[in-house]
């Protein structure tokens, strides 16, 4: 078959292919055009997992007559002034969008320029264009898919069902309206209940209540304000408690210059910064925002623009994990647990159900009668295997402790941990603060702050090494080998010692001491994964540290242990000076909360 | 601070303190142990806020003064050093440390300001007697295996210690019961004990004296007030507070009617019951005493491994009557006998059963049956 030109038609179906991938990409680049129109109200309609109709409508700037005709071209926008695509500042710019959508799908746009007499409409079904007509619309822009895909068949049967795609959508427009708290969303269809975000101020101040939103009240309570600031290069956004987790990383959203990305990076550097709260399986839910000259980023890395690319990715992985950090140590004792949720609260209601009254009730027998001595009542019951029960004298009943308890001090009180009023089961402290009261584990409140000591005196005295009588030779391939020493200097510091031993192996000659005599290599392959994956030495860190949690378990108060109420104030207000004390080291919670509101409504009584 | 001391006396008083303290704390100053250089003396304090121990042993006090170290440390490091040593302490003020010199050894301990350690010896203490310490030592041995551990009733957790009228005399009685069994022993009211107040002293306390007595022949000064014990054994002063609660009317539960009278050989009633609990996998397994004139059978069965069956003979003059009891809890008391006979006192198998020595009184025991 002789080389020839591809009709233009197909050429817009093979590169629609990269653009319009499913239905949410549909919806995706049509609610970016909205915003980079100006919208300050979108509404999204979807029908048949947005296979059958996807409505867009917004209250944006609209098109003119010339410009609309041009939009349904390739490679034609407003966006893109002077052919810089260095420096973007819009969501959109590769002037793809509307172009594939057309070529695949029956495309009609209806749109009002303030410029205009009236609104003109166009439609395009599978790349051939109406031509313009007038139409009736007030302001901003309409645009209407339906039949997504009637033109490419083969996309059409690898559609997931109607539930996935509308799900995947839903996806879209949340990540969307948390990039822009000031716009309000609606989101409709015959698949959910229409959800409406309204209007939040601008910027940092109405992201919490658009975040509070979309990822539940949970988060909402327990969001902690991150922020940090280098070399032109702004992370801020909203953390949530380590309390608050999942299983996956889902529950993590990343903003570039208000753009929603999905990038390794941020997996890596939220690990990194939740190390010490959370199990290793368990993920933060957070959502931040990075900006940042467009000129330092490139977002022109694929066609759907869920990636970028930094100049300096070093520079904002850190900048993320320092603002983490630094947010989580000054809000670490505050934890979503701390306060107790609606579900909770409800599972707190009596589960035991009285006893019916039995036919044949005789006050003798039930509890109001005297207690008689000495006579246990036989119990017909008990005749056959089971071991019989021991009776014993009448020394009185378990009673309430009637110890004298001096009222706690009305100053201790006020801190927020409260002042401790008991022990029960020997595990836990209950204290009372002002406004509630506080349930705390001994044991893992105590564990963390032993493990915080430990960890301090590490960092200030520096890891023990051994030093090995014949360094150990581990073969690697070779980049990973450069990878290794390339951070020689920082594993150095965790008290591990290697250096390049020709092309493909390090020699090992120092370990740390805490370690004791694990598998070198294995340590070294671990690391030079991790490495490769997320560019850091957190496994060597991890490892020390669960070295240090664990002499920590062993240094701390058990769980069984009396306390006496010195010992318990001593306690909570130790907790209290500790930051991360929120949180136990293996990421559970060591105290939650209960106010007065919530014993409250526990008895009905709001 | 400045004070020479003698390794052995150092270690056995140390030995005697450290115990007090707990190995894990919140509050860092009572994991340590308090020093004081006086005049030609060396003084050690431990307390876990419940409890404190003070010993004191002579010393060579260059410099008077006082400080707090850890003292688990403190002890390990003493008890390492080598026998015989002559141990140098002296603190600096300036450095917060402790200086412990023997030999070519020497340690540093950092160390906790004297001011902050918590004092629970003050306070009058109102009534004050003396014992000889086997009579101390009685009381306790005779009554401390039925000390309740619930945490519930927890004015059952010590020794009940009062004063009482035993027939006409005053005695000083000491009880203890956790439901099942119930122990009380009694000796003439000493001097300086009449119209103390009735006081719960903690199983914690109780085991410590227990221990402090080494020596059985000296006595042992008690005083007391409605919150505080304290016991001066030598040279060691154990200050305890007590539990705040009321001992509940023991006096009911002591059957008064038993009219049937079981006398058993101590010894091979204790051992024949030791023989058919084996057969009982789990501890509290009843044994059944079935009796009949002259004759005792005891019997165990267990469901899961099969049973066991000892007879003895007796002295038993009244109906026959089948009871059984807890192995565990017989055995408990039938050590706490210290004759060569053991008298029962038996009513019915629902009844509590008073046991008490066939020749020497002034200690008596009551068993709750368990139904067979």
């Amino acid at each position: 078959m002789p080389v020839r030109q591809l009709p233009e038609t197909v050429v817009n179906r093979i590169a629609a292919g990269e653009v319009v991938e499913r239905p949410a990409s549909v919806v995706k680049e049509l609610v970016e055009n909205a915003l980079d129109a100006g919208a300050s109200r979108i509404d999204v309609f979807t029908d048949g997992g947005g296979r059958r109709r996807i409505g867009i409508t917004d209250d944006g700037g609209g098109m003119t007559k010339a410009d609309l005709a041009l939009a349904v071209e390739r490679h034609a926008t407003s966006k893109l002034d002077d052919e810089d695509l260095l420096s973007i500042r819009t969501l959109g710019f590769r002037g793809e969008a509307l172009p594939s959508i057309g070529s695949v799908a029956r495309l009609s746009i209806t749109t009002r320029h303030a410029g205009e007499p009236h609104a003109w409409a166009l439609s395009v079904e599978g790349g051939a264009k109406s031509p313009l007509a007038p139409a009736a619309l007030s302001h901003g822009t309409r645009v209407e898919v339906s039949d997504l895909f009637y033109a490419t068949p083969a996309r059409l049967k690898f559609l997931k069902t109607d539930r996935t795609e509308a799900e995947a959508i839903r996806e879209v427009v949340r990540r969307l309206a948390m990039a822009r708290p000031d716009v309000a969303f609606t989101l409709a269809g015959e698949e959910r209940a229409p959800v409406t975000w309204t209007a939040a101020l601008p910027g940092a101040a109405g992201r919490l209540t658009r975040l509070g939103d979309i990822l539940g009240a949970d988060f909402r309570k327990s969001a902690i304000e991150v922020g940090a600031e280098r070399d032109g290069v702004m992370v801020e956004g909203l953390a949530g408690a380590p309390s608050l987790t999942r299983a996956n990383a889902l529950g993590q959203y990343l903003f570039v210059n208000g753009r929603p990305v999905r990038d390794k990076l941020i997996v890596g550097a939220v690990r990194a910064a939740y190390a010490d709260y959370l199990p290793r399986d368990r993920h933060p839910v957070l959502a931040l925002f990075v900006t940042l000259d467009p000129r330092e980023v490139d977002a022109n890395v694929h066609p759907a623009k869920t990636e970028v690319r930094f100049r300096d990715a070093g520079l904002v992985r850190a900048l993320i994990v320092h603002a983490l950090k630094d947010g989580l140590a000054r809000e670490g004792k505050r934890s979503a647990a701390a306060s107790v949720d609606g579900a909770t609260l409800a599972s707190l209601r009596p589960g035991f159900v009285p006893a019916p009254r039995a036919v044949d009730w005789d006050w003798r027998r039930s509890p109001a009668a005297p207690p008689i001595s000495f006579t246990a009542a036989p119990s017909p019951a008990m005749a056959g295997f089971a071991e019989r029960a021991q009776p014993r004298f009448d020394i009185g009943a378990p009673s309430a402790d009637v110890r004298s308890v001096a009222p706690p001090p009305v100053d201790e009180q006020e801190r927020p941990l409260g002042a401790a009023r008991t022990q029960i089961h020997g595990t836990y402290i209950v204290s009372q603060t002002r406004d509630g009261l506080v349930i705390i584990d001994q044991h893992a409140a105590h564990e963390r702050l032993v493990y915080e000591k430990l960890k301090a005196s590490m960092e200030q005295n520096g890891v023990e090494r051994q030093m090995l009588l014949i360094p150990e030779i581990v073969e690697l391939d070779e980049a990973t080998v450069e990878r290794l020493l390339s951070r020689a200097a920082e594993l150095d510091r965790f008290g591990l010692a290697i250096e390049s031993f020709g092309p493909g192996a390090v020699a090992v000659r120092e370990v740390p001491a805490l370690l004791g005599k694990s598998n070198a290599g294995a340590m070294l392959r671990d690391l030079a994964e991790h490495m490769a994956e997320w560019d850091e030495a957190l496994p060597l860190e991890r490892r020390l540290l669960h070295v240090a949690a664990t002499m920590a378990c062993h240094g701390s108060v058990r769980a069984g242990r009396v306390l006496k109420p010195e010992e318990m104030n001593a306690l909570l207000r130790e907790m209290e000076a500790t930051p991360n004390s929120g949180q136990c080291n293996h990421g559970r919670p060591t105290y939650v909360e209960l106010t007065l509101a919530d014993i409250e409504k526990l008895f009905g009584r709001r | 601070m400045k004070v020479t001391v003698e390794r052995a006396q150092l270690l056995k008083s140390l030995g005697h303190v450290h115990r007090v303290v707990e190995r894990r704390n919140t509050i860092p100053i009572l994991g340590n142990v308090l020093v004081r250089a006086e005049q030609g003396r060396l003084s050690l304090k431990a307390t876990d806020l419940d409890l404190e121990v003070t010993e004191t042993l002579p010393a060579e006090a260059a410099q008077p003064g006082a400080t707090t170290v850890p003292a688990h440390m403190f002890y390990d490091i003493v008890r390492k050093l080598p026998d015989g040593s002559q141990i140098v302490l002296e603190s600096d003020g300036e450095r917060a440390v402790l200086a412990i010199r023997a030999g070519r050894s020497r340690f540093t301990l950092q160390t906790l300001p004297e001011s902050d350690f918590p004092d629970l010896a003050a306070g009058e203490m109102g009534h004050a007697f003396a014992l000889p310490a086997a009579d101390v030592k009685r009381l306790i041995d005779r009554t401390q295996f039925a000390i309740s551990t619930e945490e519930t009733r927890y004015y059952l957790n010590g020794i009940y210690l009062h004063s009482a009228d035993s027939a006409g005399t005053a005695t000083l009685r000491a009880v203890a019961t956790d439901g099942h069994r119930l122990a009380q022993v009694e000796l003439p009211l000493p001097s300086g004990a009449a119209g103390m107040p009735g006081v719960i002293v903690p199983r914690k306390t109780v085991g410590e004296v227990q221990r402090l007595i080494e020596d059985s022949e000296i006595s042992i000064g008690i005083e007391l007030s409605t919150n505080k014990i304290r016991f001066t054994i030598g040279n060691v002063v154990l200050t305890s507070k007590l539990i705040d609660g009321t001992f509940p009317d023991y006096g009911r539960v002591i059957p008064q009617n038993n009219d049937k009278e079981l006398v058993v050989d101590k010894h091979e009633f204790e051992a024949a019951v030791d023989r058919v609990s084996t057969i009982s996998s789990e501890r509290g397994r009843a044994v059944k005493l079935a009796l009949s004139a002259g004759k005792l059978v005891l019997t165990v069965t267990n469901p899961d491994s099969g049973s066991a069956t000892e007879e003895l003979e007796v002295e038993y003059a009244s109906d026959a009557l089948d009871i059984g009891f807890n192995s565990r809890y017989l055995l408990d008391i039938a050590a706490q006998i210290e004759g060569e006979a053991a008298v029962l006192k038996l009513a019915d198998p629902g009844s509590p059963t008073l046991i008490h020595d066939r020749d020497a009184k002034g200690a008596l025991y009551v068993l709750m049956p368990m139904r067979v």
